[in-house]
C-alpha cells in the first residue's frame, strides 16, 4: 500500500467510526419527545418542540403526554396496539396538539420502544405526491407484486420497482444497485426525469458508504432526508436520563444524518433523498436510492407503501437466489454423481476422471483442470504447462494446512510462482490426499474487466485528515486485470463433498483389492495342492511305465523283433522325459513360493561348480571358456545357482558342432545393480521371438535338434525377478546368443 | 535268523516293483508285506490279527508316506513314540517331493527318505543301498542343500 493509499484507509475508517445512531439531534420537518412508559412522563425534547407547541423543550421536560396534545387522544390505551417484538416506528393514530399551541393541524404520531424509553415522533399530515391516488396503495401494491412475476431478470425485476417507486413518490431520479463482496455497488435499474445525470451500469464505491452505515440500513429498511440544507434540531437534555448516555437514535424516522452524507448530497445536486434497503438472507444485499433536486416531502403512506414495496422485492430476489443455489447445487450434484460413478467403473480415480473431461469442467464452471496423483500429472482443456503445475502442487504440499485452496488471482495470492498468471487468472485446488501428493485442481482464465465507476473511487481529505465527501461523479473507467471469475461457494463446498466421495471409493477400491489378494492366496494354496497331487500321482503310473518296460525289455527282450526293442527303448525314454518334465515343473512352481534366503554369493565359485557338474555334458567337445573375474552378489545361493546352471547348460547345449565353441561370463555394474551375461557362439535366435523365450513351456527349436522341457528359462525369470531384478536376451540365428540377468546391489530385505 | 524286512505298500505294482528291486538286491532277509498304516501298526505292536506272531521288531521298516486308513508319517510317529519299536530303522518311500511332507518326516525323525526315481535301475540301486541305508539317494533335510554350503566357501 502507498502512504496515499494508507492515509485514505484510515480516513475512511475514522468516518467509520462516527457515531451515526446518536445524532443528539433530528431533521427539523418534526419534532420527537422521549417519554417514560410508565408514567408518560417527557425525558427528552427536540428543541424544536417550541416552534410547534409554543413551549420551550427545558420546560416540557416532566410534563406528561397528556399536557402535550388534545384530550381527544388517550395514549395509553392506544399504546396497547403498539408491536412488541419490533423496534420500527409505528403508526399509533393522528393527534392534534393541545388548545392555543401555535400549529393546529393535524400530527401523525408514531412511536417505537428503544433504548429503555418510548420515543414519539410528530410530523404534519401533508398532501399526497401527485400520483399516488388518493393515498390508496393497494391497487399499487397489488400491480406490481404482478408484474414480478413476469421479470425474466434480475434487472426487470428491479426496475418494475424503481418504476413503482418513482410513481409513488414523485422523486426525479430512483435507481437500484446491489453490493458486490467489496461492498462496491452497481446501478442495476434506473429511471430519471429530463436534467438529472444518469448512473445506469456505473459503480459506487464501497467507501461512499461507511461500514456503521451499511449496518443500520440492515436492519432500518429506510431513510428520508427531506432536505439537505436542514438545521438540525437539538435534544433536550442531551443524554437519555435512563440510560446516562446519549439517545440511540437508530430506529427513529427523524434522526439526523451525517454532515459528511449532507454534504455528498450537495455535492450531487440533490436536496432530498429517500433509501430503501434490499435485505436477502439477513445481508444488506442492495439499495434502492431515491433522489430529488430540490426538497421534497414523503408522506407516511407514501413511505409505508415503498416500504412494502421493498420488501417484496427483497422476498423475491431471496426466493430467486435461492431457487438459483438449488439449481447450481442439482447440477453440482449431477456432475459429482457422474464423477463418483465414472471413478468406480475404472481401475483408478484418475482414470474415472479423465474420462470425463466436460464434466470435470463442467462441474466447477473452469476452464482447465488437472488430476495429480502420485505418478502422473493429467491436464486437461486451458491449463499451464505440466512443470507448472507441478510446481503449484508442491506449493501447495509445503503449504499444507487445509484441504481446499483457491484464489481468483494467482498473481497476487502466489508471489512465489509468478510465470503460473501467464496462463491462468484463478485456481481451485482440493487434496485428495496431501501424503501422496494427490491433488484436483481447475483453472480459470483472466478475465480483464472494466469498471465503470460512477466519479472516481478515491474521497479526499480533509486538513484534519477527515474524510471529505467527494465532488466528481464524473463517469471514469477502470481496467481490473488479473482476476477471474471468482470462485462460488457452493462450488467450493461441492470440491469437499467430491473429495469425500473420492476418498469413499479409494477406500472402496482398497478394499475389493485386499478381497482379491484373498482370492489370489486361496489360489495359490489351491495350486499347491494341485502341485502336490501332480507329484505324487503323475509320477506313480510313469515310474510303472518305465519300470516294467525295462523288466519286460529284461525278460523277454531276447523274444523281441529288433523294431519291438526298439519301441520298447521309446517308451522308457518317454516315461523318463515325462519324469523329468514333472520334476522340473515341480521345481518351478516351488520357486514362487519358497522364501529366499539371501547371503553373499561368490559367482565365480558358483561357475565353476557349475562347469564342473556339467561336464560330462561336453565331454570330447572343444569349449573355449572366457570368465572374467565376477564380483559378489546378494542373492538367494540355491535359487541363483539354479539360474546359472540353466543358462550354462544352455549355452553347453546350444554351441552343440561348434567348433571350438564360446562361452563367455561377465559381468557389469550399473547404478543400483549388478548385470551378469552368458553369451555363447551357438545357432542363437531369431529376435521376433524373443518376448517367448522366458515363457513356459516355450521352446524355439526341433525336439530332435536340441532336447530340453521348455522350463529352463522360465525358471530362470521367475529365479531373478524373485530378486527384483530383470532378465533379456539378445541373439541372431547362427551368430550365437546373450542371456542377461541382473541383480539389484541393495535388496529389499522383506 | 536274520529279522525280517518289513514293507508297508498299498500300491499293487509299486509293491511288485519294490519286491523285485529287493529280489534283485539279494537281501537274505524276509520281506513282510503289508497294505495299510492300521495293519502295519497292529503287526508292530502285536495286535489284534498280529498278537500271537513271533517277538522280534523288523531290521528296517520300509513306509510308504501315503497309505490308506493310517498314513505313514502316523506310523512314524507311532514307532518313535513307543519305547520298544523307537530304534527301529524307518525308511520313507514316496513319489513325493513336496517340501513339507519331507520336513515333517525329519522331524519325526525318519532314518532315510527316498524319493522313488522313475527309472527302474536308479529304484533297483536305491533300494539295494537300503543295507547301508544312508544311501546315494536320500534327500538331506530340507535348508542344508549342498548348494549352500558350496555357495557360502
Amino acid at each position: 500500500m502507498t502512504t496515499a493509499d494508507n492515509a485514505l484507509a484510515a480516513a475512511v475508517e475514522r468516518c467509520a467510526q462516527e457515531p451515526i445512531q446518536i445524532p443528539g439531534s433530528i431533521q427539523p420537518h418534526g419534532f420527537l419527545l422521549v417519554l417514560d412508559e410508565c408514567d408518560l412522563r417527557v425525558l427528552q425534547a427536540s428543541e424544536n418542540v417550541e416552534r410547534w407547541l409554543g413551549v420551550p423543550a427545558r420546560e416540557l421536560i416532566g410534563c406528561t403526554f397528556a399536557d402535550v396534545v388534545s384530550e381527544s387522544f388517550d395514549l395509553r390505551t392506544q399504546l396497547e396496539r403498539l408491536p412488541v417484538e419490533e423496534a420500527f416506528p409505528f403508526h399509533i393514530g393522528d393527534v392534534r396538539l393541545r388548545q392555543g399551541a401555535p400549529f393546529a393541524g393535524a400530527l401523525r404520531l408514531l412511536t417505537h420502544r428503544h433504548d429503555q424509553v418510548l420515543i414519539a415522533e410528530f410530523e404534519p399530515l401533508r398532501p399526497l405526491a401527485d400520483m399516488a391516488d388518493l393515498g390508496d396503495y393497494y391497487p399499487l401494491v397489488r400491480g406490481f407484486v404482478g408484474s414480478l412475476h413476469n421479470a425474466d431478470s434480475l434487472e426487470e425485476l428491479l426496475q418494475q420497482c424503481v418504476l413503482q417507486i418513482k410513481r409513488v413518490t414523485g422523486f426525479g431520479r430512483v435507481k437500484a444497485y446491489r453490493f458486490d463482496a467489496e461492498g462496491n455497488g452497481q446501478v442495476l435499474a434506473e429511471l430519471a426525469d429530463a436534467g438529472y445525470p444518469h448512473y445506469l451500469g456505473l459503480c459506487f464505491p464501497a467507501s461512499d458508504i461507511p461500514r456503521q452505515a451499511r449496518d443500520l440500513y440492515r436492519v432500518n429498511r429506510i431513510r428520508v432526508i427531506e432536505d439537505a440544507n436542514y438545521q438540525a434540531s437539538p435534544l433536550l437534555p442531551a443524554t437519555n436520563p435512563r440510560t446516562g448516555k446519549p439517545l440511540d437514535m437508530s430506529f427513529a424516522a427523524l434522526r439526523s444524518v451525517s454532515p459528511v452524507h449532507l454534504q455528498y448530497m450537495r455535492n450531487m445536486g440533490t436536496l432530498a433523498s429517500m433509501s430503501l434497503s434490499i435485505v436477502v438472507d439477513g445481508q444488506l444485499w442492495g439499495l434502492i436510492s431515491c433522489h430529488h433536486a430540490q426538497p421534497r416531502t414523503v408522506e407516511l403512506r407514501t413511505r409505508t407503501a415503498c416500504e412494502l414495496l421493498a420488501s417484496v422485492l427483497s422476498l423475491q430476489i431471496e426466493s430467486r437466489e435461492s431457487h438459483a443455489r438449488t439449481r447450481q447445487l442439482l447440477d453440482l450434484r449431477q456432475h459429482i454423481v457422474r464423477m463418483i460413478s465414472s471413478m468406480a467403473d475404472h481401475d483408478s480415480v484418475s482414470d474415472g476422471l479423465r474420462d470425463l473431461p466436460e464434466v470435470l469442467l463442467a462441474f466447477a464452471n473452469a476452464s482447465g483442470a488437472a488430476v495429480i496423483s502420485a505418478e502422473r500429472c493429467d491436464l486437461i482443456g486451458q491449463t499451464p504447462p505440466a512443470a507448472q503445475v507441478t510446481a503449484l502442487v508442491h506449493w501447495l504440499t509445503r503449504r499444507g494446512d487445509e484441504t481446499v485452496f483457491h484464489s481468483d488471482n494467482l498473481q497476487r495470492d502466489i508471489d512465489e510462482l509468478p510465470e503460473l498468471a501467464a496462463h491462468a487468472g484463478g485456481v481451485l485446488a482440493v487434496a485428495i490426499s496431501q501424503i501422496h501428493s494427490h491433488y484436483l485442481l481447475w483453472f480459470r482464465p483472466e478475465q480483464v474487466r472494466t469498471v465503470n465507476w460512477a466519479g472516481r473511487p478515491d474521497k479526499e481529505i480533509g486538513p484534519q485528515g477527515t474524510l471529505n465527501p467527494r465532488h466528481s461523479f464524473e463517469h471514469w473507467q477502470e481496467k481490473v486485470s488479473g482476476y477471474c471469475e471468482p470462485w462460488d461457494p457452493l462450488v467450493i463446498e461441492g470440491v469437499v463433498e467430491l473429495r469425500t466421495a473420492v476418498l469413499g471409493i479409494v477406500l472402496r477400491k482398497a478394499e475389493e483389492l485386499a478381497q482379491l489378494a484373498n482370492e489370489l492366496r486361496r489360489s495359490n494354496k489351491e495350486l499347491e495342492a494341485f502341485s502336490y497331487s501332480v507329484s505324487h500321482d503323475l509320477r506313480a503310473p510313469l515310474r510303472h511305465i518305465a519300470g516294467y518296460s525295462e523288466l519286460l525289455g529284461e525278460i523277454e527282450g531276447h523274444g523281441l523283433s529288433e523294431r519291438g526293442r526298439r519301441f520298447l527303448q521309446h517308451i522308457e525314454e518317454a516315461a523318463s522325459f515325462a519324469g523329468s518334465l514333472v520334476d522340473n515343473l515341480l521345481n518351478f512352481s516351488q520357486m514362487g513360493r519358497s522364501a529366499l534366503r539371501l547371503s553373499d554369493v561368490d559367482l565365480n565359485a558358483l561357475v565353476d561348480s557349475i562347469r564342473q557338474e556339467l561336464a560330462p555334458d561336453y565331454q570330447g567337445r572343444e569349449i573355449v571358456w572366457d570368465i572374467a573375474r565376477l564380483p559378489k552378489v546378494i542373492a538367494d545361493p540355491a535359487f541363483i545357482n539354479m539360474a546359472l546352471h540353466n543358462l550354462i547348460a544352455n549355452a553347453i547345449k546350444y554351441t552343440r558342432g561348434r567348433e571350438p565353441a564360446r562361452i563367455t561370463i561377465r559381468a557389469r555394474q550399473h547404478q543400483g545393480e549388478t548385470e551378469l551375461y552368458i553369451r555363447d557362439n551357438g545357432v542363437g535366435f531369431d529376435m521376433a521371438y524373443a518376448n517367448k523365450l522366458f515363457g513356459v513351456f516355450q521352446r524355439l527349436h526341433r525336439m530332435e535338434d536340441f532336447e530340453g522341457t521348455g522350463i529352463g528359462l522360465a525358471s530362470v525369470r521367475r529365479i531373478i525377478e524373485r530378486h527384483d531384478g530383470r532378465v533379456w536376451a539378445e541373439g541372431q540365428v547362427d551368430q550365437g546368443a546373450s542371456f542377461h540377468f541382473t541383480l539389484p546391489r541393495h535388496p529389499a530385505t522383506t | 535268523m536274520l529279522k525280517p524286512i518289513l514293507l508297508v505298500e498299498d500300491n499293487p505294482r509299486d509293491l511288485e516293483l519294490t519286491l523285485l528291486a529287493l529280489e534283485r538286491s539279494q537281501l537274505a532277509n524276509e520281506v513282510i508285506v503289508l497294505r495299510d498304516g492300521a495293519d502295519a501298526l497292529d503287526y508292530l505292536l502285536r495286535r489284534n490279527a498280529y498278537a500271537n506272531r513271533d517277538d522280534g521288531n523288523p531290521a528296517v521298516l520300509l513306509l510308504d508316506l501315503k497309505l490308506p486308513k493310517v498314513d505313514g508319517l502316523e506310523v512314524l510317529k507311532a514307532v518313535r513314540a513307543t519305547a520298544e519299536l523307537r530304534s527301529i530303522p524307518t525308511v520313507m518311500l514316496t513319489s513325493s517331493r513336496e517340501e513339507p511332507d519331507l520336513l515333517r518326516a525329519y522331524e519325526l525323525g525318519v532314518n532315510a527318505y527316498v524319493v522313488k526315481p522313475v527309472e527302474f535301475k536308479e529304484f533297483v540301486a536305491a533300494i539295494s543301498d537300503l543295507g547301508v541305508f544312508w544311501a546315494v539317494l536320500n534327500e538331506p533335510p530340507p535348508g542344508s542343500l549342498r548348494l549352500n554350503r558350496r555357495g557360502s566357501n
